[in-house]
């Protein structure tokens, strides 16, 4: 029989074993409640499944239970071309298959030694950007869903509708690009136009369309109260659970593969890697998370711009490429920053055409688990915007 | 801090615990021995000078058949015959089992490699997630897709894969099982349609055909 100030126990002090049998409020008996949430539940961003403990509206235990997506792809690696599997890229996350594109070629070709062509760099980072931004707005839409908040998903979803025509007219693919390929991209920039339409875009969006979202949704006062204060990751919770991208910025460590681990061209553009500042409330809630991202779709517009502008001319392919890629063989791990954050390829190869072993730590995943940990404790519905504010995606947790 | 550097660091503490260092590779890494891994990673993290606070990733790794001249003829299952027996050279079955440890230190901005290879019929090795929450997660993930225990886990279960599934499906020598919950698993290694539709059934009425002349 516990001492009758239980009722404000430190929930993760509770061992799950002995709650069953203690009386929090005299003379009522309480228990905890098994609860799911999801496989099929709009704010578990896909099929996860969240198996809770609650106590009333308090949350005692976050169990992610995940693999309804999984199709190991890791295996199809080891049975396919380095070229063929670049379209399995495209699965992992599916609302920025660019980056993820990028982090797969960049990884064979710093295991093949392979030159890329500046102009194939400069489009690429171009690409990536935009799916980056169409990421972001996809975050952003859903996390004021999530909220309450209906109408900024359509404002969202208008733009990135426009980003997928770009992305149509380059790659011929409205959501899964299969774009890159090691060498370079597979096809060169159209010649309807199309750099000057991405740059009206990126002026649109910067000066535009993101004062809107501001005004709709970010200094909206029921959004602040709905979102500061909570989900709080501190900056060593952050790094302990491996969390990256706009995860680990938004509690306020300084840190972007872009900018710190350089590859493809992001070293020649001039940017700012964007850090929660705790604005409105503690370093690393939510509202921190998702001002993040937002101001990460403004950086992206100044990286998109200065990569077309400075578009090089020559060829969109590495010329002396083979039609069947070999690797020496050697191992390699190889990160970049997608949308969601670092995603690393660990290629081994023994020399063939094929990956020995190809690992891949996708950021959602790591994400995630934070949430075993800071889940604990809140109310079910912060919860829903703790998750909400990791911006996971399934098809890369689930690979 | 250079690599090399790092490595002697590194076998000044675990001694015999430190295996090799292989200096001429792409990516320098460093073997360590199994039993010394979760020591080795809390030096790694806790000393001043070398300070990895991050766990990039931990891969499980299944070396069975792999061709250590270069050339690209590593064996593992290459196919499957017509009735479902899997084609496989002598030597998958036998190979080790191995973790790769892949470490960043955000202060110091520099990255480090660890690897430990264990014996395929006793793949245990110590668990990191006391080092960092995020190998926890990594190492269910391994255990569940290659099999490696990892000993002192708080909760090794199947992460990716149903609780009732058989077998390690990233083990070179994997079978897929012909049926799992009564859905058939056929078209080997990569699933065809498991339930044809048969021609001329009652799905498909003779008014579809397609009209002649």
């Amino acid at each position: 029989m516990a001492s009758e100030s239980t009722r404000v126990n430190v929930p993760g002090a509770v061992s799950g074993n002995g709650w069953h049998d203690q009386d929090h409020v005299p003379g009522i008996k309480s228990e905890l409640l098994e609860l799911n949430m999801g496989p099929q539940h709009p704010a578990t961003h896909g099929v996860l499944r969240l198996l809770l403990q609650t106590d009333g509206e308090i949350v005692y235990k976050v169990t992610p239970v995940l693999g309804y997506l999984h199709r190991c792809a890791e295996k199809i690696a080891e049975g396919v071309n380095y070229k063929q599997w670049v379209v399995y890229t495209d699965r992992f996350d599916y609302l920025a298959p660019m980056c993820c594109n990028h982090a797969y070629v960049t990884a064979v070709e710093k295991l093949m030694g392979q030159e890329v062509p500046e102009r194939a760099e400069h489009i690429r980072v171009a690409v990536a950007e935009l799916s980056r931004i169409a990421s972001h707005l996809i975050a952003l839409a859903t996390f004021g869903l999530d909220m309450g908040a209906w109408t900024p998903l359509l404002y969202c979803f208008r733009e990135r509708e426009e980003i997928l025509n770009l992305l149509e007219r380059i790659s011929g693919g409205r959501m899964l690009y299969n774009y890159m390929i090691p060498g370079g991209v597979r096809y060169d920039v159209p010649n309807d136009n199309w750099v000057a339409d991405v740059l009206d875009f990126v002026d649109l969006m910067e000066h535009n369309k993101l004062p809107e979202y501001n005004t709709l949704l970010t200094y909206n006062k029921i959004f602040i109260e709905r979102t500061a204060d909570v989900g709080v990751i501190d900056a060593a919770t952050a790094l302990d659970y491996g969390c990256t991208g706009p995860v680990l910025r938004g509690s306020g460590v300084d840190f972007d593969c872009r900018r710190d681990d350089p590859y493809s061209v992001y070293h020649k553009f001039d940017w700012q890697v964007q850090v929660g500042r705790g604005e409105m409330g503690t370093l690393g809630d939510c509202w921190d998370r998702y001002i993040v991202r937002a101001r990460e779709i403004e950086q992206s517009c100044r990286l998109i711009r200065q990569a077309l502008q400075q578009l090089p001319e020559g060829s969109y392919q590495a010329l002396a490429l083979k039609a069947i890629v070999k690797a020496p063989a050697g191992a390699a791990y190889t990160r970049v920053e997608s949308a969601k954050g670092e995603l690393g390829h660990y290629i081994i190869s023994d020399g063939g055409q094929t990956a020995f072993r190809n690992k891949v730590r996708s950021p959602s995943f790591c994400n995630l688990q934070v949430v075993e940990k800071v889940g604990v404790g809140q109310m079910v519905s912060d919860l829903v915007a703790l998750v909400g504010s990791l911006d996971i995606v399934l098809g890369e947790i689930d690979r | 801090m250079e690599q090399n550097a790092i490595y002697e660091l590194l076998a000044g503490v675990l001694g015999d615990g430190a295996l090799g260092y292989n200096e001429h590779a792409l990516e320098p890494w460093a073997d360590v021995a199994p039993a010394r891994i979760a020591e080795a990673c809390r030096f790694l993290r806790d000393d001043p000078r070398l300070g990895f606070d991050q766990l990039m990733c931990l891969s499980g790794l299944d070396w069975d058949g792999f061709d250590e001249t270069g050339k690209g003829k590593s064996t593992a299952i290459l196919g499957y015959t017509d009735d479902g027996k899997p084609e496989t050279s002598d030597r998958v079955g036998t190979g080790e089992l191995g973790v790769a440890y892949h470490l960043y230190s955000h202060a110091l901005r520099h990255k480090f490699t660890l690897r430990v290879r264990v014996p395929r019929d006793a793949a245990t090795v110590p668990t990191v997630g006391g080092v960092w929450s995020t190998a926890q997660w990594h190492e269910r993930e391994a255990w569940d897709l290659l099999g490696i225990t990892f000993a002192g886990h708080p909760d090794l279960r199947r992460m990716l894969l149903d609780d009732e599934w058989v077998g390690h499906p990233l083990r070179k020598d994997y079978v897929m099982p012909d049926t799992w919950s009564g859905v058939p698993l056929q078209g080997q290694p990569y699933c065809a349609n498991p339930f044809p539709v048969e021609t001329g059934g009652p799905d498909q009425p003779a008014g579809d055909q397609p009209a002649e002349g």
